[in-house]
């Protein structure tokens, strides 16, 4: 059973420093907010866009850029019949109007988003969350962030195997769980039961293993794996810390 | 009679790695205990026996009822399963009212499906507990409800997953007689478990599943006499067996009783 969202590949990508991944992330999905231009958004999107191909984690983005569809299409709709700037009219769709305004903001918000999803996939689908908490623990964030972090990542495919399990239980002793609406809901608290229960269970019982390892010990911490070697370090996070804040002057300057 | 038959089953969970292969199994009225390593795909062929997967090749028939046309909800009273981990299923604060959760289900009427439940708890020694939280028991009487729970909806065939986990002797004996019982009211019951000695005491038949496929078949003298093929399979022999061996006993014996009677003979 897999427990996150990782794909394994071998690629230049996931040999990176996560790290760097994720001031890229960051950076990449901010600049282009920072300047609203859109040939600038375009070639920042683009390059996100062929970090995931680099990576061969392009086709595992597909389901979500789907899911983003129906906010993109209100996105336009919205933007390119409403905005109060829209005078400029560009093309009918039966009896009403889109305004080359509304349109051409509503483009700017679309390779936004876009652009946003495609950095974030580069750093949760590339990087082993293990190495990504380990790395940011070693820079010194809170190791109990770290484990919530680690543990959010987890959680839902843990919860979906954990209700799988109880629904098949459940089944086995008669329990209708598919077909009408009224056969769901009865089904309901049988299923969402143990769900609860174990979930209670298996924090008390975590936060015990945690205990007795010393969790809360306040002696400086060492790590368990050896340090792993990544390429692309810290001189390429400092360069794109600088672009970033290059974004920043040039647009008080503008 | 009680049966189970599967017609060239096989399985997979994701269309790539194939966890069952080409599985041919009749099985009838004798207890019958599977073993195998992890991961050999016991759990996974006795879901499917319950309609809880549908093979991806091949047919299984429950007593003549092809799993493919039913819901695993419809096959319930027909075939009983208890899973490992009595957590996945106990959800009532009243042990009584769990164990009457499945025969309500199944369309038996107030009356008997608490005379039932009651009957049930009595056969695995928990008719006491009836009125108290099962989240209040220890984990091997929460196990013996959820088996009870089973066998209060009264299924011609039972199928238990690793029922002695958690059991002291107490509790294993408790099971086996159970089994025993429930083969001499013609109940077909199959066992998925990795405590061999468990198996040369309880069960006529095993089966010996390793990497999806059946590598051995027949009655446990038999399967735990072929040394050779249980080792490939990465099992132990009974512990009987191996004190046997320490005194140069070559035939398979499978009790302690059968193991002393044989010294007394040197
Ligand atoms: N829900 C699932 N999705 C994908 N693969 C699974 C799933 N459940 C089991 N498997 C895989 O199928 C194979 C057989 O698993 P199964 O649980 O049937 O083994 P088992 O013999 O019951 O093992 P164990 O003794 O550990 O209970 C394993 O390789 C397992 O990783
Ligand atoms: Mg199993």
């Amino acid at each position: 059973m897999k427990m996150t969202l990782y794909v394994a590949k071998n690629s230049i990508v996931h040999k990176s420093d996560p790290i760097t991944k994720l001031t890229y992330c960051l950076v990449a999905a901010i600049v282009p907010y920072i300047i609203p231009n859109h040939l600038f958004a375009f070639v920042i999107m683009l390059l996100s866009i062929s970090l995931l191909l680099l990576g061969k984690v392009f086709r595992k983005m597909i389901p979500i850029y789907i899911l983003s569809l129906f906010l993109l299409i209100t996105i336009v709709i919205i933007q390119g019949i409403f905005h109060p700037d829209n005078v400029t009219p560009l093309f009918m769709l039966g009896p009403i109007t889109f305004y080359q305004e509304g349109l051409l903001i509503a483009s700017l918000l679309i390779i936004r988003i876009i652009n946003m999803l495609s950095a974030f996939g580069v750093v949760i689908l590339t990087t082993q969350p293990d190495d990504l908490i380990e790395a940011l623990v070693k820079k010194g964030m809170s190791p109990r962030i770290g484990y919530v972090i680690g543990s959010v990542l987890q959680i839902i495919p843990q919860m979906s195997s954990m209700v799988g399990t109880i629904m098949d239980a459940q089944r086995s002793r008669g329990l209708e769980t598919e077909g009408k609406l009224s056969t769901r809901i009865k089904a309901f608290i049988p299923l969402i039961g143990p769900v609860i229960m174990n979930s209670l269970i298996a924090t008390r019982e975590r936060s015990i293993a945690l205990e007795i390892r010393g969790f809360n010990s306040k002696r400086k911490k060492t790590f368990l794996r050896d340090e792993k070697e990544f390429l692309f370090g810290k001189p390429y996070q400092l360069l794109l810390i600088l672009c970033f804040i290059g974004a920043i002057i040039w647009r008080i300057f503008q | 009679m009680n049966e189970i038959k599967t017609e060239n089953v096989s399985f997979s969970y994701d269309q790539k790695t194939i966890v069952l292969k080409d599985i041919n199994l009749t099985l009838a009225n004798k207890p019958t205990a599977i073993i195998g390593q992890n991961g050999a795909g016991k759990s996974t062929l006795v879901k499917l026996f319950k309609g809880l997967l549908k093979p991806t090749e091949g047919d299984i028939w429950i007593n003549g009822k092809n799993t493919k046309e039913f819901t695993a909800a419809q096959l319930a009273s027909h075939i009983g399963l208890v899973f490992q981990n009595p957590g996945d299923q106990i959800f009532k604060h009243k042990v009584i009212d769990e164990v009457m959760f499945g025969p309500l289900n199944i369309g038996q009427s107030r009356e008997k499906a608490y005379q039932n439940s009651i009957e049930a708890l009595k056969k695995v020694h928990m008719e006491k507990y009836k009125d108290e939280n099962p989240y209040d028991l220890n984990l091997s009487q929460q196990k013996l409800v959820t088996i009870a729970s089973i066998l209060a909806m009264d299924p011609p065939i039972i199928i238990f997953d690793e029922p002695t986990i958690g059991q002291d002797d107490f509790g294993k004996e408790l099971l086996k007689n159970l089994i025993r019982d429930l083969a001499a009211e013609g109940k077909l019951v199959l066992t998925i478990i990795h405590d061999m000695d468990f198996v040369a005491e309880t069960f006529e038949r095993t089966i010996v599943m390793n990497q999806g496929e059946v590598i051995l078949d027949g009655p446990t003298r038999e399967v735990f006499a072929k040394e050779d093929i249980i080792k490939l399979a990465k099992l132990d022999l009974p512990h009987v067996m191996q004190m046997a061996k320490v005194f140069g006993i070559e035939e398979t014996v499978l009790t302690v009783d059968e193991l002393i009677t044989r010294l007394q003979r040197i």
